[in-house]
C-alpha cells in the first residue's frame, strides 16, 4: 500500500478537484488508484471530502475507509470524519492560513499556509493544489509534474486560463516542504 | 475518443460499466434519470454513438425497457436500466421479456440493497426469474457487466445487475477489455425487417401461437419449456465466494457493497483471533444455496447482515435452517438524502453487530 489519504474541506475549496488530481495522477503513472467522494449539496460552504488510495497493485478497498494514513485539511469544518479515522501517528498535512494545527490529537501534523502560499505564487484561488504539491512531496507518491499533467487533463475548456496558476501552486507547495 | 479503450484508465462504477457493456458489444440503450442510475445513462449517451450505437433518454422507465426491448428483438445486445423504484416501473416488461425469451440486461443502479426482493422473486407475472448478479465493487462490476450480456444471449433471458450509489460513482483504476465467454448460437429468431403477407416474417409473441401458415407451440408448452429453463439455470448459474471459511465458527452472509465490507471486518476480527469468515452470494438469483450449505457445514453460527429489514433472510434460512443459529445483523440505513446508504455501511458498526451476535 501507497497511501491512504482523506482530503476534508467545505465546498468551494477545490476538495475533488485535488482528489480527481491524485488518483489520475496515479493512474496514468502505472499504479492503482481508488476514489470516494462524499459531499454536500450547497454551491459552497457545504461538507466536501474525498478518499484516495493508492496502491501498486489492484485495489479492493473500501469506499468508505475505515482508517487512514493520512489526511489533508483544507479547512476545519466538517474534519471529524477524516480526523477520527486518521491512524495514530499518521500524516495530518494543514491548511494553516484557515483551520488550527495545534487542534489535530495524535498525528505527525505538517503546517502548510496554504492560502498564504497561493496568494505569494499569483495562484490565489490555488491554495488546494498547494496543499496536493505540498501532500504528496511528502508522501512521494507521484511526481509534482505528473499532478500537473492530470490536472491539465481534468480543468474543463472554460477554466483552461487557471491551469497557468494551478501549477505554480503545486510547485510552490511541494517548495514549501522542500524548504524546511 | 474513438470506440478503442485505453488500457488502464480511471473510471467511475457508471463510466467502467458502460465501457465494459461496449467491449461486450452492447450497441443501445434506454433510460430515464434517476440518481445514482443517471451516471450510466449520461455515459451511455456520450460513448454509444462514438461506437456506432444508439442510446435514447426515454420519457419514462417504462419506455425505456420497452425501447429495448425492441432493440434486442432485433437481435442486437441491449440494456437499460434505473434505481429499484424505476426498476418497479418495468416489472410488466421485464416478465414479457422473460416469457417471449428475449435478451436483455438491466442495471439496477440502486440506491441501497432493499430491492433484493424485487432482483429475486421479480413482479411480473408468469413463471419466470431473472439471473442477478451483485458486484462487491467496480473491478467485479466490469466482469460482471460482460458475463451478464453472455448469459442473456444464452439464456435468451432478461438478467440483473445490482448495482448501489458506491458502485456507481466510486473511482477506481480499471483495465477494460472485451471477455470470451465462449461461442453462443446464432440469433436466428431475431425478427429481420420481414413484415406480415410475405410468408417470411419473424415473431416473437409471450403466448408463442405462431401464425396460421406456422403454428407455435403455444402457452401451455411455450410456458412449460420457459420454467424448466428457469429450472436448469437454477441448477447450473450459482456462483458465490468464500472468504476466511475454514474453521469458522460464524459464517456471516453479505452481498455487493456489503459483501466487500464484511471481508473487510472478517480480517480485522480473524486477526484478533476470532473464528470468523465471509460467504457471499454473487448471484442473488440463482442463490447459491448448495454453497451456503457447504461453506456453513462446520458453523455453529450463521449471521446475515444486509442493508434492508432482512430480505436475503429467507433464502438464507431455506439452505441453513438446521445451523445452531441464523441471526440478521443487518437493518435498513439510508442516508438523510434517501439517495444512498447510511452509517450502518461502515466497518466499524458492522464490526460491533458481528460481535455482539457471537459474544
Amino acid at each position: 500500500m501507497r497511501d491512504e489519504v482523506i482530503i476534508t474541506g467545505i465546498g468551494g475549496q477545490g476538495i475533488q478537484l485535488m482528489a480527481k488530481t491524485l488518483a489520475l495522477a496515479a493512474t496514468r503513472t502505472g499504479l492503482h488508484a481508488m476514489l470516494a467522494s462524499d459531499f454536500g449539496g450547497e454551491m459552497r460552504g457545504g461538507p466536501s471530502q474525498a478518499s484516495v488510495v493508492v496502491d501498486d497493485e489492484q485495489l479492493r478497498s473500501l469506499p468508505i475507509l475505515p482508517a487512514a494514513r493520512s489526511a489533508v485539511v483544507m479547512h476545519h469544518k466538517h474534519s471529524a470524519f477524516a480526523l477520527d479515522r486518521l491512524v495514530p501517528g499518521g500524516l495530518a498535512v494543514v491548511n494553516s492560513s484557515v483551520a488550527d494545527p495545534a487542534a489535530i490529537g495524535d498525528a505527525e501534523v505538517v503546517a502548510i499556509p496554504a492560502v498564504d502560499i497561493a496568494r505569494a505564487a499569483d495562484a490565489p484561488n490555488a491554495a488546494g493544489f498547494v496543499m496536493l504539491g505540498a501532500y504528496v512531496t511528502l508522501r512521494q507518491l507521484v511526481g509534482v509534474a505528473a499532478l500537473g499533467d492530470a490536472m491539465r487533463e481534468l480543468v474543463p475548456p472554460y477554466r483552461a486560463q487557471h491551469v497557468a496558476a494551478n501549477l505554480r501552486a503545486l510547485d510552490a507547495g511541494a517548495g514549501a516542504v522542500l524548504a524546511e | 475518443m474513438n470506440g478503442t479503450v485505453p488500457a488502464r484508465q480511471l473510471l467511475d462504477g457508471c463510466a467502467a460499466i458502460t465501457e465494459s457493456a461496449i467491449a461486450a458489444g452492447c450497441r443501445f440503450f434506454a433510460g430515464y434519470p434517476m440518481s445514482p442510475f443517471t451516471g450510466l445513462l449520461e455515459n451511455m449517451s456520450r460513448r454509444l454513438p462514438q461506437v456506432g450505437g444508439h442510446c435514447l433518454n426515454a420519457e419514462s422507465e417504462i419506455e425505456a425497457v420497452n425501447m429495448a426491448l425492441g432493440a434486442a428483438a432485433a437481435g442486437v445486445r441491449a440494456a437499460t436500466g434505473s434505481c429499484g423504484q424505476g426498476l418497479a416501473l418495468m416489472q410488466e416488461t421485464i416478465a414479457e421479456l422473460a416469457l417471449n425469451e428475449l435478451p436483455l440486461v438491466i442495471v439496477n443502479m440502486a440506491r441501497n440493497q432493499q430491492d433484493y426482493f424485487q432482483a429475486t422473486r421479480g413482479g411480473g407475472w408468469g413463471d419466470y426469474r431473472t439471473i442477478t448478479l451483485a458486484p462487491k465493487d467496480v473491478p467485479e462490476a466490469v466482469e460482471h457487466a460482460q458475463l451478464l450480456f453472455h448469459l442473456a444471449d444464452r439464456y435468451r433471458a432478461p438478467v440483473l445487475l445490482y448495482g448501489d450509489p458506491l458502485i456507481a460513482q466510486t473511482h477506481v483504476s480499471v483495465d477494460v477489455a472485451a471477455r470470451d465467454f465462449g461461442q453462443l448460437p446464432a440469433k436466428d429468431w431475431a425478427l429481420d425487417g420481414t413484415s406480415g403477407g410475405t410468408g417470411h416474417s419473424r415473431q416473437i409473441w409471450t403466448w408463442a401461437m405462431g401464425k396460421v401458415s406456422a403454428p407455435g407451440p403455444g402457452p401451455d408448452r411455450h410456458w412449460r419449456a420457459v420454467a424448466a429453463k428457469f429450472e436448469q439455470i437454477a441448477r447450473d448459474e450459482a456462483r458465490s465466494e468464500t472468504h476466511q471459511i475454514d474453521g469458522a465458527e460464524t459464517v456471516v452472509v453479505a452481498f455487493g457493497s456489503a459483501g466487500l465490507f464484511v471481508e473487510h471486518v472478517v480480517d480485522e476480527l480473524r486477526a484478533d483471533g476470532h473464528r470468523v469468515g465471509l460467504f457471499r452470494p454473487v448471484t442473488l438469483w440463482p442463490f447459491p444455496g448448495a454453497d451456503l450449505a457447504v461453506a456453513t457445514r462446520n458453523a455453529s453460527r450463521v449471521l446475515v447482515f444486509e442493508l434492508n429489514a432482512g430480505q436475503m433472510l429467507d433464502d438464507v434460512r431455506q439452505f441453513a435452517h438446521d445451523r445452531g443459529v441464523v441471526r440478521f445483523i443487518g437493518g435498513v440505513s439510508i442516508h438523510a438524502s434517501g439517495l444512498s446508504f447510511g452509517p450502518l455501511l461502515d466497518a466499524a458498526p458492522i464490526r460491533s453487530r458481528i460481535l455482539e451476535a457471537t459474544a
